[in-house]
């Protein structure tokens, strides 16, 4: 009796026990659910990749950075015009004459803020830029733009000048990006001008002005984009009367795994922006437009780290 | 005496089935190619997984953006070109092991994972080799295992100077602790 007594509430207690099994079953939640509850959350507000491939499009530079510890080497290069009476086959349209090489680098700082330094024949302008990245673009679209902002100075080390601060021009800008589309990404950019000695330096011609830069991005293979940049300055001296024209740029560019090559083609003759929104003067109208390219290739100087397996 | 030892498996059985569920949410993913120019390798440690130690259930997710490069550049290629990350934001893995050990034994048991390994979006069944150890209730797993770039649709275009291989290695390590509710 006492034997069987103790059986049952033995066997009472094990479906006790399986009451509280399934219960605690109930209330686990399934493999699947946690998981999905434990992996959730983890992509908010991740940024978005490359909105653009490179730091410059063809005149403008772009939202994206240097990352830290990486050194970006430009050159940049504007051949002579491919149609007009200087151009044509004799001078194989253009390319025998080279109207303004830019030599560049560009350091992250970190991966918000960048240094770059550069070098351009026309003018022999030497600048010097800091760059922020001040807002990312998101995924989820917490931030639907990305912005970055640049601020530099440019001296001009010889020709005759008055005095030693005429030489000097600045440029600041505040560049916005969005990526529409894997492929489609488009950036408009206030620039502001101030030269201490206009350029050209002519009656009338003001030192500071504002500018307008629009370009835009089509990825059309992985490894290939087409771009076209457009540069307007808002001045009353820089227009069509007087002479002026828009910078206006068409281009494809080519990724290759730590080179960003871009074949394009520009009215444009200068290659830095300050002498671009300044004085552009060559028309895609008369035939003065021309080949160019920028090879952009990317050091990078983080130490190997120490591996963890 | 003897009622009472059986009163007592009773309770552990009870016991276990609170802590039937196991998770790890920082296991870690090496992901090693050799090619011919610099050897590629990328590490995170941000993979989630949950073990259901009665049947084997087991399964990984690895945000693939977690997954850091030495050159910053290989790690913006691998996510824009390779992996399309935008697109498929995570590699997972979702199986059973077969014969899942007794975990309430300490030991190195060699395990059979079969399952479905999804990455690029591409889901491919396998069968991995892993081990399971157990220590003092403390689960830990490890695996090695090969993944071709062609099975999950990863194609490597020829443009690109620093090959990367076709085939993978990818190394998992993760340490388990019980869920609690």
């Amino acid at each position: 009796m006492k034997k069987s007594i103790i059986l049952i509430a033995l066997l009472a207690l094990c479906i006790g026990v399986k009451a509280q099994k399934t219960d605690t079953a109930k209330k686990e939640p399934s493999a699947d659910s946690l998981m999905n509850s434990l992996s959730a959350g983890d992509d908010k507000h991740a940024y978005i990749l490359s909105a653009f491939k490179a730091t410059r499009l063809i005149f403008s530079p772009t939202t994206e950075m240097v990352r830290k510890k990486n050194l970006n080497f430009l050159v940049i290069h504007r051949f002579g015009d491919i149609a007009t009476g200087p151009g044509g086959a004799r001078t194989l349209f253009g390319l025998d004459a080279v109207n303004d090489v830019y030599i560049g680098f560009e350091y992250g700082v970190s991966d918000n803020f960048n240094i770059n330094f550069g070098r351009s024949t026309i003018g022999q302008l030497v600048e010097l830029q800091l760059k922020y990245a001040l807002l990312h673009q998101t995924n989820d679209n917490s931030s639907p733009l990305g912005i970055a902002l640049m601020g530099g100075t440019g001296v001009r080390p010889y020709g005759n000048f008055a005095s030693f601060s005429d030489r000097l021009s600045y440029i600041a800008q505040a560049v916005f990006s969005r990526k529409f589309t894997q492929a489609l990404s488009l950036e408009v950019s206030p620039v502001f001008v101030s030269d201490n000695q206009p350029i050209p330096n002519e009656a009338g011609n003001e030192n500071s002005f504002f500018s307008l830069t629009a370009a835009g991005r089509l990825k059309v293979t992985k490894h290939m984009s087409i771009l076209v940049d457009w540069e307007h300055p808002f001045s009353s001296y820089r227009t069509g009367t007087n002479g002026f024209q828009d910078p206006l740029g068409f281009g494809a560019e080519f990724e290759t795994g730590g080179h960003v090559f871009t074949l394009n083609f520009t009215n444009a003759r200068a290659v830095s922006q300050i002498n671009s929104l300044s004085n552009s003067q060559a028309s895609w109208g008369r035939g003065e437009y021309r080949f160019g390219f920028t090879i952009s290739r990317m050091f990078d100087f983080n130490r190997k780290k120490e591996k963890k397996w | 005496m003897k009622y009472l030892s059986m009163l007592l498996l009773a309770w552990l059985t009870a016991f276990q089935a609170g802590q039937d569920i196991y998770i790890c949410k920082n296991a870690k993913i090496n992901l090693y190619s050799s090619a011919p120019i610099e050897d590629i390798e990328a590490n995170s440690s941000q993979a989630v997984s949950v073990y259901k130690a009665s049947t084997g259930e087991l399964s990984f997710s690895l945000p693939i953006r977690s997954l850091h490069f030495e050159k910053s550049l290989m790690e913006e290629h691998f996510n824009e070109n390779y992996m399309e990350s935008d697109k498929y934001p995570k590699a997972s893995f979702k199986g059973m092991v077969l014969s899942p050990p007794d975990i309430s034994k300490d030991g190195t048991y060699p395990v059979n994972v079969t399952g479905d390994l999804e990455v690029h979006g591409v889901k491919q069944a396998r069968t991995i080799k892993g081990e399971i150890k157990v220590n003092g209730g403390v689960i830990s797993m490890t695996s090695e295992f090969i993944v071709k770039c062609a099975d999950h649709k990863i194609d490597i275009p020829q443009i690109v100077f620093h090959h990367i291989a076709e085939n993978i290695r990818i190394r998992v390590a993760a340490t388990y602790a019980p869920y609690k509710n």
